[in-house]
């Protein structure tokens, strides 16, 4: 079985790291798309999918990162990949700021609550708050980034940054998923009173469960920002945050290879339909509307996990 | 088998001969979906137009022109892939687009990919002082706008001012360019700064607030929705301050929201609209497109994209050529007084387009737009 699911990781990550020599620029550009919007929605996914905590404002955690790698780069002409600890300390401070009052609501009140976080964000930045974020202008002309002497332009060269960035958050998050952490937000999810009641903090696992959603987004925010070297508010509307939340929702809230399928289906999709000019939304929205009544738990849920016996009590127990 | 060899010999014959009138393909990239969605479609409609009749009379010999259309949904990372994909298409130029931060977005794709740019509706002056060798524009920018409304505004003896914008990207850029122009003129104060929420019904507050510092003349930089309820509201509350809007007022629309009665007497600044163009080509080019369409078109810009076409077919039909740099070079250097469907058009070195665009428009009694002398 180990074997298997071995060689199956060896054969993706072999496609992957070919595949752009086979497509041309657009393509790997749609990837590119589809790779930041699965990572920002495996961030999404520790809040929405393990702990079960509805966060509608996941794109001004998003912003946040994008804003102060795309202000500190621009004015003090920090390199911007240098940013990237930077950006996710900020995302994740504004999300410890923005939650610890708001955590111990439940469902659809702390949705409300984080769409308004993201109106607040969006809103400050067109009202160039600070005199820093450039009004409904945006901030353009962040550097190109740097990896090793070699400029970052074309979109092959970014698909390896994302593709690495992605594979490290893919193998991190999964150590967090098996880990204690991970089981107690699962936990949280299942049965909030019964999780109290064995013992596991509640306040201050929801909270870290938001702080690294939010430093998680706020690092991909770094590296949008050096792909697209311009942002504006537009990017960062109470849309994207419900693109992001689809995502998550759609291809199954907890399971990693769920929201990747997920990104490809949401932000793949629009692409595909290009063809079909004006129409291409509409028959977007129709695909989503056919995929949620046909499989309302997502396209590749969580899976219960699996543990096996110590060796002597599955002989008592004469097997599983 | 002789038969099977006929026809293998007719299809490569049919082949061959379809094949004999080169393709050149345009790009347009325009809002197609999204809040311009309008524009977007306008200037599609456009385009076609104007590129079948370019190919109905063989205006570049030997070729036909093909639009190739890609939405840019009004957004920057929707148009950044939209560019990516029409650069991928063989495209020689691209006409559009219309939004500034999303026309950004795609100038460094195109330039990487030696596409020439010519963009319709992006005023924002930072997009041509980059130096960018391929982008052009057929819009004049927002400095060139804000001179002409100073310029009015002093004409009317305004001794008081207020300016009200609405923070987006545009309406910002103007309304902070008039003010910096009206800062080395000592009779005239402005008395009120500020911006409005956009798509809001209820603009009562900053009306108020707005009466209070007692302005002769509000000159309002943003849309036409709101442009229209501000005057309404402005009418509600008894207030007979005359206003005056940018050019992104100008739209049927206005009056409509505003009524009749409201809207008159309001000023605007806009490109000359399509019927008051002067010249037979572009009467003729606004009656096939009322034939076609079954209206006139109602937005300068998709007109302006209409220019962005015309331009590069006609420096693609006179370098005889479709390498960016020969076309580039025609149109900043020898492209001089082209008879567009807006005026005369000549670009300067930075891709501007040169001369006066823009003129002074008041609403009549009746609700129609009326070219001030």
């Amino acid at each position: 079985m180990i074997q298997y699911k071995t060689i199956a990781l060896i054969i993706t990550t072999g496609i992957l790291a070919v595949l752009p020599q086979f497509l041309n620029p657009y393509w790997v550009d749609v990837l590119n798309n589809i790779g930041i919007y699965a990572i920002l929605g495996l961030s999404l996914n520790i809040i929405v999918g393990h702990t079960g905590l509805f966060n509608l404002g996941h794109a001004s955690f998003f912003a946040v990162g994008a804003y102060t790698a795309a202000i500190l780069n621009t004015q003090y002409e920090i390199p911007v990949l240098w940013l990237i600890p930077v950006c996710g300390l900020s995302a994740g401070l504004f999300a410890l700021i923005v939650a610890r009052p708001i955590i111990h609501l439940r469902g659809d009140y702390l949705c409300i609550v984080t769409i308004g976080v993201n109106e607040i964000v969006r809103i400050a930045l067109i009202n160039n708050v600070f005199g820093l974020t450039g009004g409904s202008n945006g901030i353009f002309g962040i550097d190109r980034p740097n990896v090793f002497g070699m400029t970052l332009r074309t979109p092959m060269e970014f698909y390896y940054l994302i593709l690495a960035f992605g594979a490290v958050t893919i193998f991190l998050f999964r150590q967090l998923e098996y880990s204690r952490f991970g089981r107690a937000l699962n936990y949280l999810r299942e049965d909030e009173t019964a999780a109290q009641g064995s013992g596991i903090n509640t306040a201050h696992y929801k909270l870290a469960a938001f702080v690294v959603g939010a430093v998680w987004a706020g690092m991909v925010g770094n590296i949008y920002a050096a792909k697209m070297t311009i942002i504006s508010p537009e990017s960062f509307t109470f849309w994207e945050s419900v693109i992001i939340f689809v995502i998550v929702i759609l291809g199954g809230s907890g399971s990693i290879p769920g929201v990747i399928l997920g990104a490809v289906l949401v932000v793949g999709l629009p692409e595909l339909f290009r063809d079909l000019a004006n129409a291409r939304m509409l028959v977007f929205g129709a695909a989503m509307v056919g995929m949620m009544i046909f499989r309302t738990q997502g396209l590749l849920p969580q899976r219960p996990r699996k543990y096996t016996l110590p060796q002597g009590r599955r002989n008592g127990e004469g097997g599983e | 088998m002789k038969k099977s060899l006929f026809f293998a010999l007719a299809l490569l014959l049919a082949c061959g001969t379809s094949h004999a009138s080169e393709k050149i393909r345009i790009g347009l990239m325009g809002p197609m979906t999204g809040s311009w969605a309008s524009e977007g479609a306008e200037m599609n409609q456009v385009l076609n137009l104007l590129a079948d009749d370019l190919n109905a009379r063989d205006g570049i010999p030997g070729k036909t022109v093909e639009i190739v259309m890609a939405d840019d949904g009004g957004n920057p990372r929707t148009a950044a892939l939209a560019a990516q994909r029409l650069a991928t298409q063989g495209i020689v130029a691209v006409i559009g687009t219309y939004g500034s931060a999303v026309t950004e977005a795609t100038q460094n794709i195109f330039d990487e990919n030696r596409i020439i740019q010519v963009a319709n509706g992006s005023t924002a002056i930072r997009l041509s002082e980059k130096g960018l060798p391929y982008f052009f524009r057929t819009c004049p920018r927002d400095d060139e706008q804000a001179r002409v409304a100073v310029q009015s505004i002093e004409d009317r003896g305004v001794e008081r001012l207020a300016i009200l914008h609405d923070s987006s990207t545009y309406a910002r850029g103007l309304a902070d360019e008039a003010r910096q122009l009206l800062a080395g003129n000592p009779d005239i104060e402005i008395v009120f700064f500020d911006a409005l929420t956009p798509r809001e019904q209820d603009y009562t507050a900053i009306l108020t607030q707005m009466r209070r510092s007692s302005p002769d003349l509000v000159f309002f930089t943003g849309y036409y929705g709101e442009a229209g309820l501000l005057l309404r509201q402005k009418r509600d509350m008894n207030w007979d301050v005359p206003f005056m809007g940018g050019d992104a007022t100008n739209n049927p629309d206005l009056v409509k929201t505003a009524g009749v009665a409201a809207a008159s007497g309001f000023y605007f600044l806009s490109a000359p609209l399509p019927q008051d163009l002067p010249g037979e080509e572009t009467k003729a080019f606004l009656e096939s497109f009322s034939q076609r369409y079954g209206n006139p078109p109602n937005s300068i810009y998709a007109v302006l994209a209409g220019d962005g076409f015309r331009v590069v077919t006609e420096a693609i039909a006179r370098t005889n050529s479709t390498d960016a740099d020969e076309v580039s070079d025609y149109l900043r250097n020898e492209l001089k007084g082209f008879p567009g469907l807006t005026g005369e058009i000549s670009f300067n070195e930075k891709g501007d387009r040169v001369g006066e665009v823009y003129r002074l428009y008041r609403v009549d009694d009746e609700g129609q737009f009326i070219l001030q002398p």
